[in-house]
Order: C-alpha cells, then structure tokens, then sequence
C-alpha cells in the first residue's frame, strides 16, 4: 500500500523531516506495510514534482542545490498543482505570519477541500482560525495534526489520546525558549534584561527581531493551541490578555528570590482565561525550568499536576513530532483501510 | 474555614442528612464533633468544619443552609474561619513618586493589610522594584485583591509581578 505525500516548505523543519523519514522508513513499511512515497516538494520558487515519486535520497543528498534535479520546475506553486496530483497527506512546514497565518492557511484549508490529510508544523493557522480549520476537516473527514506546533517534540497535544476519560481542568506552562533562556540567564548572572538578550541572538536562541517572543505573543499562540486542543475551548489569539518580559528588572528577580520565588514567563489556561505574562513561582517548582527548555503542566480532575518537559525548538525536534504524525495518520490509514 | 454548629436529632441516617449538602456543594469536610454529653430533647449538637472553593464561596454558603433547612436541621451558628494568608508581590515602576502611601492606604481599605516593604533602586530618578508582603484576611479573595492591584497598577502605570 502507497502513502503519497507533498511537503510544502523544505528549510530548517523540512530538512530535517526529509532526513528522519528516510531513516525511519523501514518502520512504516514494518508496521502498517505502507510504502511512504513523497509525490511533492513545494518551495517558495517553484517545486520538485514527481507522480510516482521524487527519489527522496538524491534529494538530501543534493541539499541547498536541489533545485538541479530533474524533477525541478520554477513558477510552481501548490494551491494550483493540490487538485491535480495525488495526495494523500500535506505536510505544512512554511514560516508563518503572525496576523494571517499565510500561507499556510490557505495551503492547509485547499489540501482538506481535496480531502487530504494534514500535518503541520506551523502554528498560525490554529492560533488565528482554529474552528474554521476544524469545521473544514470534519466536512471533508480529514484528519488534522500538528504536534510540532506547540513544544516541538513533546507530546503535549497527543497525550490527550492517552488521557481519554480525564478532564484537564488548567494548564501552566513555559512555552518560549527564548524568553525562559533570557529570564534565566538574568537569575543567574544578575544581568540586564538587554544583555541577556544580546547573548541569546549571538547564540542564535533569539532572533533578531525577538519581539514576538519577549513580548509573549509567540507563547500566546501556543496557549491558544493547547486550550482548544486540551480544554476544549475556542479560543483564538485576541483571547489572549499578554505581557512580556522586557520590564523585568535584575532587582526584580533579586527580590523575588529573597522569598524564594523566581520569575518565568507564564502561559496559562484556568477559569476560562489565558493569559501570559511574567509570574512569581516557587523555586522547587516543577515549572522552574533553565534554558531554552519547555514545560507544561496540566491540573487535571483525579490524579493532580501532569508534568512535561523537553526541547521546544529545533529541526529534529519540530520533524519528530511530524514523523510521529505521520505514523498517527498511517495508523488511522491502515486500520480503517482509509486510502 | 467554615465552622458549622448545628443541633440533629439522635437517629440513624442525620449525620448523612447534615454531610450531604456540604459535600454536594462541593465542600472539604475536616473535622465533626459531637457534643453527645451536651444533649438536650433527643438533640446533639455538632460542630462541622470545612473548606468551600474560594469561587463558590458564598453561593455554597447560601444552598447549604437552605437545604439544611430542608431537612430541618438547625443552624445555630455559622462563622467564616479568621485565618490569615500572606501574599508576595512585586511592583516595577516609579512606585514612590505615584504615592506609595496611598497605594497601602487603598489597600488598607479594602482589608489588605502591608505587612513589609522592600525596595530595590538603580538611580533616584529611575524605576525601582518593590516587594510587598501582604496579610489577607480570609473574608478577601485572592481576586479580590488582584482586582485591586490591576486598578492601581494601571493608573500609576505599574507592572504587577504575582504568585
Ligand atoms: N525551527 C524550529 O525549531 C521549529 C519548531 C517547531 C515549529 N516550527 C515552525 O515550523 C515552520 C518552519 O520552520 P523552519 O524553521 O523550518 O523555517 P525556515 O527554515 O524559514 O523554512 C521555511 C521554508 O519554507 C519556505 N517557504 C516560504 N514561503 C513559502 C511558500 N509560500 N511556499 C512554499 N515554501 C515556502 C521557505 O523558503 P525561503 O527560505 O526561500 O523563503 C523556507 O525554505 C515555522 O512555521 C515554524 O514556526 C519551527
């Protein structure tokens, strides 16, 4: 059984998803008996296309110059080739506009009116038009994934599977690498909030337009994606009530010690509010993570405080969670012999 | 805490009359005490002690009493507990030139008291960050007083860092 693919954007995340899948390959065949077949690789300029597929090795091994293969055509784009190649899964891997969501709105919400099922890792999309996406996917009994939206590679959105009959009543997390590398920095070293941010750009930590992550937006995004994912709830961006981080004083982290608190950067989902803003919490709290680390905790109903914590960025780490995705979808494909 | 002193008849199956609307109103019972000795015309007084959700607090109140009364058991005293909490806060900005005292006196208003102060600054001009501890008495909510602190902070132009 063939399992077509098309991924649309190949740099950091689709890189490396490329990378893993080759590696991983093997096990779909193994355990489903799909053979993966990647059909299309969208970039912003044009396109590898390739019906009965693209010869996945050549192009990790051709790296920045796969525009050289034969399969390369320029001027391509996938809202017009979606409908007429045979797809049976999108992988969403473009950068994302905070305020539109695009493109990958519009590549997302065209792939499920071609009932194709998608995975993505770009999180515009659900923070801005959650129920629109959702209401489309149902309507074209497409399946949504996008564990790589929020903390990477943890499995924050998929332990809801797990967690079947337990209500999660409120969430608590660090979503933001940049800003819990920065805060933390300042705890240890006493440094100037300017400071610690100029040491997280030359790390590459911090972009050089770091506002959407000090300024909150960036975790808000995710806290959207977990409260309507986890809580149920329907919420989008605007819900939000944000506050950054770069009022935080050196003397504020030091009086905050004094009583044995430390301040982090808090997305949190309780009483029917999100809100993300600097907050006092316990030093032998679960949530006192150092680094560029997520962590997220959920209350639920009968068995207290959930906690996880792992990377929440990188290329491997964002193409984990898609080939974990990925196997959800071929899992649902095989058992419901749905192609 | 919530003390409850009530007065049940001696027979089988009150006790669980009495409990009933407390847990059903999603209370945390810690302890009962009969006063057996204490008994007058088949009456035993209890006293009951418990937790409500600080939310639901005083709606909880309300159903519990109406249906004891319901099942005709007889309050005689309900007291909200007088235990203290202590709060941290931090405020960044110019929190003395917009008045400190004022700030505590608003507080001081609204029953929260300023149990001490400490101020880190940089330059006199500049901003400077200042802890407050504070007492809450039980009868103040938590959002209660965040409420507050939001109404001051926007006006003076201040960054509230809480627990
Ligand atoms: N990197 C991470 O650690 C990480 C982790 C989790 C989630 N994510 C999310 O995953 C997404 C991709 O991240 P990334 O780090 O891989 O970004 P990236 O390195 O900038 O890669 C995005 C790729 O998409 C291409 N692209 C842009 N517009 C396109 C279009 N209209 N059609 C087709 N391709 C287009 C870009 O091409 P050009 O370079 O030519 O513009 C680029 O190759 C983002 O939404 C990000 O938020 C990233």
């Amino acid at each position: 059984m063939k399992v077509k693919i098309c991924l649309i954007g190949k740099g950091t995340v689709g890189k490396c998803f490329l990378e893993l899948l080759n590696k991983k390959l093997p096990i779909f065949k193994h355990k489903f008996d799909i053979d993966i077949v990647i059909v299309g690789i969208f970039e912003i300029d044009g396109g590898l296309v390739n019906k009965s597929g693209l010869n996945i090795r050549k192009v990790i091994e051709m790296d920045k110059d796969f525009r050289k293969l034969n399969d390369w055509k320029f001027n391509i784009n996938p809202l017009d080739l979606i409908s007429k190649i045979d797809v049976d899964i999108c992988i969403e891997t473009t950068p994302t506009n905070p305020e539109t969501g695009e493109p990958a709105l519009s590549h997302i919400k065209a792939a499920i009116k071609n009932g194709i099922h998608i995975i993505a890792s770009n999180k515009g999309p659900f923070y801005l038009k959650y129920k629109e996406i959702k209401e489309l996917a149902n309507k074209n009994a497409c399946l949504i994934q996008y564990e790589a939206t929020v903390a990477s590679g943890v499995p924050i959105l998929s332990i809801k599977k797990s967690l079947g009959a337990s209500k999660i009543k409120a969430i608590r997390a660090i979503l933001n690498g940049t800003s819990n590398y920065i805060l933390s920095r300042m705890a240890s070293e006493g440094i100037d909030f300017s400071i610690a941010l100029k040491e997280a750009q030359e790390l590459g930590y911090a972009e050089a337009d770091p506002t959407l992550d000090i300024e909150g937006y960036d975790a808000a995004g995710k806290l959207v994606i977990l409260a309507n994912e986890l809580l149920g709830w329907s919420k989008s961006i605007q819900d939000v009530k944000i506050r950054g981080i770069s009022k935080i004083t050196p003397q504020a982290i030091e009086l905050a010690k004094s009583d044995g608190y430390i301040i982090k950067h808090l997305a949190i989902a309780e009483n029917n509010s999100l809100i993300v803003e600097p907050r006092l919490i316990e030093n032998y709290s679960a949530l006192n993570i150092s680094g560029t680390l997520n962590v997220i905790e959920l209350k639920t109903e009968y068995m207290g405080s959930i906690v996880l914590m792992g990377r929440g960025a990188g290329g491997y780490e964002a193409a984990s969670a898609i080939l974990n995705d990925l196997f959800y979808i071929c899992d649902f494909l095989k058992k419901d012999d749905n192609i | 805490m919530i003390n409850l002193e009530v007065k049940i008849p001696d027979t089988p199956g009150t006790l669980i009359e009495l409990i009933k609307p407390i847990s059903n109103n999603g209370g945390n019972i810690f302890g009962i005490l009969h006063h057996h000795d204490k008994k007058i015309n088949n009456l035993i007084p209890v006293d009951l002690t418990f937790e409500l959700p600080e939310e639901l607090r005083e709606k909880a109140l309300e159903s519990i009493k109406s249906e004891l009364r319901k099942e005709n058991i007889q309050i005689d005293r309900i007291s909200l507990g007088t235990e203290k909490r202590h709060l941290t806060i931090l405020l960044t900005g110019h929190v003395f030139d917009t008045d400190v005292v004022d700030t505590i006196k608003r507080l001081a208003k609204k029953k929260i008291i300023v149990t001490g102060l400490e101020a880190r600054f940089t330059e006199v001009d500049d901003i400077s960050t200042v802890k407050f501890s504070l007492e809450l008495p039980e009868s103040i909510s938590e959002k209660n007083l965040i409420n507050e602190m939001n109404k001051i902070c926007e006006e003076k132009n201040l960054m509230m860092i809480r627990v």
